[in-house]
């Protein structure tokens, strides 16, 4: 309570040193090392700092987190939760399903309902039902802090020694908390490109979900997940939409998927762009934005040939995101940063501890580490359990499953084909595949083209390095083959199970052409 | 002046109360068992809460309503058609269920008997 009391007042140095010794009086002895305010202080309220300090108080400790987010260029705020919550995976998740019920009800007469040949869409309801569940949220949040009694303080944190933090709130007012460690957990946004009108203008996956108003002719710019997420969805509820990629889609992923997941969106409607690189973003008078472009029809990098331009009623950035970090004052905590990309350097006997040994980091910010909500999760309550639970499991960072859940889901776990390839030799690498049917697109004769398996093999002892499936429900597909993938099994192992008949998953199981066979890999009968 | 606490019992009272400030002001809605011949209501949990949420909305801004509704006796609110639980508007699972109207906040049960809870129920927008 003594600690709690004293989080809202402000206080001049003088009185901070008098404040200070008065709670250290008051506050019963507990486990942990009395002379700081606090045994852990979680910076970023997201799903890896709240598992993280709701794990630690469980175990006992003395537990603040602050959140604070900074208003977007076009000034959308949100509540406690983190990017997953507000602006990332639960938000768009929802207007993906949108989107596919969309869909079903094109292909519902087809089953035989009596659906209207035009069916409309209200942005306004689905805006209202997303932001009142993500309301829902923020406040199960909150209550499962106080819960776990981890005090909340919605104030911005900036270190000002390596034991030390300034915590200021939006209304200015500033806090000295000390911690006898730290956990930084703030996360990335996303990036804004150095162009007229970007940050005046443009909207970014932290504005989409909240748009008050239809986003109408939408104009993405990125090939990231995020980007052709946000594509497929607006598509998807009716919006003639266009991507605008520089060069490749889904940087990091099998790029053989991302080609079809590509084609994919192009035959659900979407324009795509490619080679192309917006220069400036104008308002009309008519409250449209006129964006110019560069295109590069000799592929990226070679010589400008055209500029183009079209009007749009919005443009959503989507070109990557950025570590929150620059504003911490991480130099004077000691911790050491990339410089240039602003990631912080796990060191390498425990990927989350920083150059400070009392400063850890978790989820996005860390270099190099996937930036999924489940992995910052499990990063932060495996964190929380060694440090104060003797605990020793570190976070295994390998095969990871993900999904991106643009119109024809794509999931995966484990290696890339060009990666297996370059990792082991094209020699050792075998590939199976399929382009399979699902039954339920017959009847109403949805496209099936992109609906394709791939397993990726090590061809000596067929160790399974990475499965990619495209198709619907990719993510519910995923999740129980990335168990097999985790624990190691084998071609043989998987092919040893009976399928499920008549899904698409038990085309994974199915699998039998190899790529180097060159024979038709189009499943054909049951 | 202070906050306005509104005390209704049964479903169409708490209905025209929320009708009656529609729009106005900032509304909470607490539901509670009924009171028993013995004076308190017959849930153990309600009479523990009530203080509690009482004293924490004296906090409250003027222009903040907390209508107290008493949902009725036991067997009432035991079955479960009772219109408290059924009514879109409502869903109750609980008593005491303190609620923002209009709004996600709500505590449930033992959670409306934490001082920490209630303070932050009032608070948060």
């Amino acid at each position: 309570m003594a600690a709690s009391l004293r989080l809202f007042t402000v206080l001049g140095p003088a009185q901070k040193f008098q404040f200070r010794i008065f709670t250290k009086l008051v506050r019963p002895l507990s486990s942990g090392s009395n002379q700081y305010d606090y045994d852990l202080i979680v910076i970023g309220g997201g799903s890896g700092g709240l598992a993280c300090s709701k794990e630690a108080a469980q175990l006992g400790r003395r537990v603040a987190v602050l959140d604070y987010v900074d208003p977007s260029p076009q000034g959308t705020v949100w509540g406690l939760g983190g990017t997953c919550v507000n602006v990332g995976c639960i938000p768009k998740k929802l207007m993906h399903h949108a989107s596919l019920l969309g869909e079903a009800v094109k292909g519902a007469a087809k089953y035989g309902w009596d659906v209207p040949q035009e069916t409309k869409h209200s942005w306004e309801v689905l805006v209202g039902g997303v932001q009142n569940h993500l309301r829902s949220l923020n406040w199960g949040h909150r209550v499962a802090l106080k819960d776990k009694s981890v005090d909340y303080l919605n104030a911005y944190g900036t270190f000002v020694d390596a034991h030390t933090i300034k915590a200021t709130t939006r209304s200015g007012k500033e806090t000295i908390l000390t911690a006898d460690r730290f956990v930084i957990a703030t996360g990335m946004r996303p990036k804004y490109p150095q162009m007229e009108g970007a940050r005046e203008y443009a909207h970014s996956s932290d504005d989409l979900f909240s748009l008050q108003k239809p986003p109408g002719k939408t104009l993405v710019v990125g090939a990231s997940y995020v980007a052709l997420e946000c594509a497929g969805f607006l598509t998807g509820l009716g919006y003639d939409v266009t991507v605008m990629m520089r060069s490749i889609p889904l940087r990091g992923f099998d790029q053989q998927m991302a080609e079809l997941v590509i084609d994919n969106m192009v035959s659900h409607g979407t324009r795509v762009l490619r080679g192309c690189v917006p220069q400036q973003i104008l308002k009309q008078a008519s409250g449209e934005l006129a964006v110019t472009w560069q295109r590069q029809t000799g592929g990226p990098g070679s010589a400008v040939d055209a500029d183009d331009s079209d009007e749009f009623s919005t443009v959503l950035l989507a070109i990557g995101r950025e570590p929150c970090t620059k504003s911490l004052n991480l130099d004077v905590a000691g911790v050491k940063m990339n410089e240039s990309t602003g990631f912080i350097v796990g060191s390498e006997e425990e990927s989350e501890r920083t150059s400070v040994p009392n400063i850890y980091a978790i989820g996005d910010v860390l270099q190099d580490r996937p930036e999924l909500t489940p992995v910052a999760i499990k990063a932060g309550k495996l964190l929380a359990r060694r440090l104060y639970d003797g605990a020793t499991e570190h976070m295994d960072y390998v095969n990871v499953p993900t999904t991106v859940f643009t119109p024809l889901e794509y999931g995966c776990v484990g290696l890339s084909e060009e990666n297996a390839v370059q990792l082991h030799g094209e020699d050792n690498v075998e590939v199976y595949h399929a382009f399979y049917k699902p039954l339920e697109y017959i009847i109403p004769e949805r496209n099936h083209q992109q609906c394709y398996i791939k397993m990726v093999c090590s061809r000596q002892d067929e160790k399974i390095l990475g499965l990619h499936f495209l198709g619907p429900h990719a993510g519910e597909v995923i999740q129980g083959f990335g168990f097999a993938v985790k624990c190691g099994a084998t071609r043989g192992q998987l092919t040893s199970v009976v399928g499920i008949h008549p899904t698409c998953a038990e085309e994974v199981i199915k699998m039998h052409v190899t790529k180097r066979s060159g024979e038709d890999a189009t499943v054909t009968g049951c | 002046m202070a906050p306005k606490l509104v005390h209704v019992d049964g479903f169409d009272a708490v209905v025209k109360a929320l009708d009656e400030h529609k729009g106005s002001s900032v509304v909470f809605v607490l539901f509670c068992g009924s009171r028993t011949a013995r004076g308190v209501s017959w849930c153990p949990d309600c009479v523990t809460a009530e203080p509690i949420i009482h004293e924490s909305f004296k906090k409250c801004p003027d222009d903040h309503v907390l209508i107290h509704c008493t949902v009725g006796e036991r067997n009432f609110w035991k079955d479960k058609a009772c219109i408290f639980r059924t009514d879109a508007r409502f869903k109750l699972n609980a008593v005491p269920t303190l609620m923002r109207w209009g709004k996600p906040q709500r505590l449930e049960e033992t959670q409306c008997t934490d001082p920490g809870l209630v303070d932050m129920l009032f608070e948060d927008e």
